[in-house]
């Protein structure tokens, strides 16, 4: 009953921000973003064919009305059609976002899970030549751009250059062994990148734990060190681990992967949210921050829910 | 243990969530494997393919695959040539030029769809001819293709302007039986039969249209030799249309030409009946690295554009192109010009380097012009971005029409920095009055880089760097939008052509095509206008190709633009594979007689 309270009070508390990112992002689309009638015109327009356009897009409605509109279709979660094909947004992120999370998903679990392995494996020999080499990996990690990363592994994995091994370009997946075909290498590219990161960042927040009272007197009892870090460390390290990964999710839902999807030619929403950006896709655009403004709520509930699984002494008050 | 849990349900749900995430909705892999499937890339992808919305060069690809065009492109002839497509034959035309009466095939059906009754494909009629081109004056469909008709056939204009009603009729625009269009024009358009043959003319079936309304875009209809599978940002995969006509490949018609074609194989299609595919996929590949990791792996794609960066890697010489030995020994190449070319416009409504009201000052703007025209280096430019195969050309006939005129002289695409120095310090133009020259462009690496290599170019006779200045705006559309506008005082800017026919391109600089229009310079000379009135109505002959070379000799001394280049395409693909590409005015027409071993 507390978390059910809870949960609605927070949903009730999410909506001013949901319509503060909303109304905010919604401003900068229609007075700074690109103007789709220029998009969608032919080579040689008059006048009126530009008019006809706008009022086609309803450019030529006030802002309040537009506004308006936009709110109605988050609150319905009906989002009109996409400008640029004419499919129905919904169908539009319904066909794409299972096909972006069945992409970055193993990436981003793996990334966390073995981030997690080395940042415990680093902090337990802290200042050893183990951890040295682990933070120099990671070092390396973090400085190799995504798109470097990408290309290397497509053509040592999948190019005839290199291994050959695997496809570079497609996503035609009708089996479990076809979609480890097809989701390795982007996996091997994502987490390779994402573990400097990850690695880092965790190793940071084990060490502090590890220096805390608790941890010394379970080393004095002759807690093993297993034991201790399984136990003691990794679950006190729980929150900034949920906060960090929960927080992620949303822009793994929506955002997709543009350069995994772009050149690995895997039909997901990254591609269709970037496009939308830079063609002033309207509809599209909307219901992608609609949708992450309304996924970060929902992300917060979800952390302050699993914060209290973590610690019990969290109070959902 | 419970993190273990959460990992392997979390390892599942991603397989099973993914298995129902599948791309294709076509055949799985062992199914496909012993069937002639063909993987074709490009450098872009589509964003709508209702043939109202074909604008974009990409979508043009898959829209004359799927759809039928009255007439179409010989997939041989060089220079293009057009022939009968849906049509039966080429038209009965008026002595006076304005009546065009041409008779449709009989028995061509639409593809089988569930948008006809008991889902099979009725056949194609004259009045499906109308209701396509009437879509373009509807401005509910967006349409891209009404500048190619408008004020140009009976009736059409007012039909919109009565509020586009599909059940009224247009005198100009008529289907006179099932099987005879009747086309009346407000005044002699010689251009008319290529328009017919662009993917804008395109036939669609009004019952499709009507059932999937907007979405005809991502779900069209046609009567074209393929079907859409399926279509997605990645990709398009395309199935042979089982009602498409039985008509057998003639090496003679197509304009087939042993010389220069027997190398590709075509030969060994004659008498057959396409398509030849049972799988047409093309491929959306804008990264470099990864087209070409994709073509070479031997089992993707399999017919291609060169990216620029693997020129060096793959070629042992460029004039001519030749492969290095490793290659050849894999691939087949053609190569040619692509349809279109690169320039740059003086946008003449600025008076600071256009038209000014004070006849000195626009005398001394003009010279300023030529100075800035003369300074270009075009060698360095076709160097350093398109590899040294790019061609230039002075003026706005590009070498892909046949009124290009080869002996026109160079003067304005030669460098000459004395010249263009003495005829700034002659104009009275000192580093200290030039205006400022604000260069547009969208963001990105290259554009950079054509900018800072056009200023160093000015730099060069005196220009100050601080007074050539760059705007950048965010996207495409956006650019566009300020050419539209005129707010640009220099457009630097690509033209594709529609048809092979100097019209196209001449068009760009007729004073009523100002901006908004495609005359995003402009020019506006009385004399430049007459002409182009004189030879819009005259057809092809050696009269009007003088007046079309006397107007683009014009246009280089009136200094307007910066021009021009057309950029070399160099097309590989594997051994086997029986295919000629065609150039980008042909759009995609010759998929459909590509054949596989």
């Amino acid at each position: 009953m507390e978390l059910l309270q809870y949960t609605l009070r927070k949903l009730i508390a999410g909506i001013p921000l949901i319509f503060g990112v909303t109304f905010i992002s919604f401003l900068l689309m229609v007075y700074f973003g690109p103007d789709k009638t220029y998009d969608l015109l032919g080579k040689n327009p008059t006048e009126q064919q530009i008019a006809e356009i706008r009022s086609e897009l309803g450019y030529d409605q006030p802002f309040v009305a537009r506004y308006f509109n936009y709110v109605t279709e988050l609150a319905t979660l009906n989002f009109g059609r996409s400008e640029s094909t004419g499919e129905k947004v919904s169908d539009l992120l319904a066909r794409t976002i299972p096909v972006s999370l069945a992409l970055v998903t193993p990436g981003f679990v793996l990334g966390n899970l073995f981030g997690v392995l080395l940042a415990l494996f680093a902090a337990s020999r802290r200042g050893s030549w183990v951890d040295k080499t682990i933070m120099g990996c990671s070092a390396v990690g973090m400085s190799i751009s995504f798109l470097i990363a990408i290309i290397a592994f497509q053509l040592v994995f999948s190019s005839s250059y290199g291994l050959g091994w695997f496809p570079v370009r497609g996503w035609n997946i009708h089996s479990p062994l076809d979609y480890l075909r097809y989701v390795t290498v982007p996996t091997l590219a994502t987490v390779f990148v994402a573990l400097g990161y990850n690695t880092r960042f965790y190793r940071a927040v084990i060490v502090e734990e590890l220096s805390r009272d608790h941890v010394r007197t379970a080393k004095a009892f002759g807690v093993s060190p297993a034991k201790i870090l399984s136990v003691h460390v990794l679950k006190n390290c729980a929150i900034p681990i949920i906060t960090r990964v929960v927080f992620s999710i949303p822009f793994i839902v929506i955002s997709g992967s543009l350069l995994l999807e772009t050149y690995f030619g895997i039909p997901g929403v990254g591609k269709v949210a970037f496009d939308a950006i830079t063609t002033g896709n309207q509809p599209v655009l909307k219901a992608v921050v609609g949708l992450t403004a309304v996924l970060f709520v929902l992300a917060q509930i979800l952390t302050d829910i699993l914060y209290r699984v973590a610690d019990p002494r969290v109070s959902l008050n | 243990m419970a993190m273990w849990r959460f990992i392997g349900t979390v390892t599942l749900s991603s397989l099973l969530l993914a298995c129902s995430a599948s791309d294709d909705a076509g055949n799985s892999r062992a199914a496909v494997n012993d069937k002639k499937v063909f993987r074709y890339a490009m450098g872009g992808s589509p964003t709508s393919l209702d043939p109202v919305q074909s604008g974009n060069a990409y979508a043009n690809v898959i829209v004359s695959n799927v759809f039928d065009t009255l007439y179409n492109y010989k997939y041989l002839a060089r220079p293009p040539e057009l022939k009968p497509g849906l049509a039966e034959a080429m038209p009965e035309v008026s002595d006076d030029g304005l009546v065009y009466t041409i008779p449709l095939k009989q028995g061509v059906l639409f593809a089988d769809d569930p948008a006809f009754p008991g889902g099979k494909g009725r056949e194609v009629t004259a009045a499906d001819f109308v209701y396509s081109i009437k879509r373009h004056f509807d401005p509910t469909t967006r349409p891209q293709g009404a500048w190619l008709w408008q004020d140009r056939i009976k009736g059409l204009d007012e039909w919109k302007a009565a509020g586009s009603d599909y059940s009224a009729e247009i005198a100009g625009l008529r289907a006179v039986d099932p099987y005879t269009v009747r086309i009346e024009l407000t005044r002699p358009y010689p251009q008319l039969l290529y328009t017919l043959a662009m993917g804008f003319s395109a036939v669609v079936p009004a019952e499709a249209v009507e059932t999937y309304g907007r979405e005809f875009g991502i779900r069209p209809v046609g009567s074209g030799a393929f079907r859409l599978e399926s279509f997605n940002t990645a990709k398009a995969v395309l199935l042979p249309n089982s009602n498409y006509r039985d008509e057998p490949f003639n090496l003679i018609e197509e304009g087939y030409d042993p010389a220069t074609q027997a190398y590709t194989r075509v030969a060994e299609l004659e008498g057959r009946s396409p398509p030849f595919l049972d799988r047409l996929e093309i491929d959306f590949i804008q990264e470099g690295s990864a087209l070409w990791s994709s073509f070479t792996k031997g089992d993707e794609v399999q017919m291609a554009s060169l990216p620029d960066e693997q020129v060096e890697f793959v070629l042992d010489s460029t004039r001519p192109v030749i492969l290095k030995p490793e290659f050849a020994e894999k691939y087949q190449l053609a190569t040619g010009p692509e349809a279109g070319f690169v320039y740059s416009n003086f946008n003449l409504d600025f008076p600071e380097m256009g038209y000014n009201p004070d006849p000195e000052r626009n005398a001394r703007n003009k010279a300023l012009r030529c100075a800035v025209i003369r300074s270009f280096d075009w060698p360095a430019r076709n160097d350093s971005f398109y590899m040294g195969l790019g061609q230039v050309f002075p003026g706005v006939i590009p070498p892909g029409v046949p009124e290009f005129d080869e002996a026109m002289p160079r003067d304005s695409v030669t460098r000459d920095v004395a010249y263009a120095k003495q005829l700034l310090a002659d104009n009275g133009w000192t580093p200290d009055n030039l205006p400022t020259l604000t260069y547009g462009t969208v963001a990105g690496v290259k554009s950079r880089l054509f900018f800072e290599q056009f200023r160093a170019f000015l730099k060069d006779i005196g220009y100050p760097s601080e007074k050539v200045v760059l705007k950048r705006y965010a996207t495409f559309g956006d650019i566009v939008r300020a050419w539209s506008r005129s707010e640009l005082p220099f457009v630097s800017k690509g033209w594709g052509l529609d048809y092979p026919d100097a019209e196209n391109t001449l068009q760009l600089f007729y004073g009523p095509n100002a901006s908004p229009g495609s005359n995003d310079a402009n020019y506006a000379n009385p004399k430049y206008d007459a002409l182009f009135e004189q030879a819009a109505t005259m057809a092809p002959s050696d009269e009007r190709t003088a007046i079309y070379r006397q107007m683009n000799q014009m246009l280089v001394d009136d200094c307007v633009a910066v021009t021009g280049l057309t950029r070399m395409r160099i097309t590989l693909w594997h051994n086997n594979v029986i295919a000629v590409p065609d150039s980008s005015i042909v759009g995609g027409g010759f998929l459909r007689y590509v054949d596989v071993d």
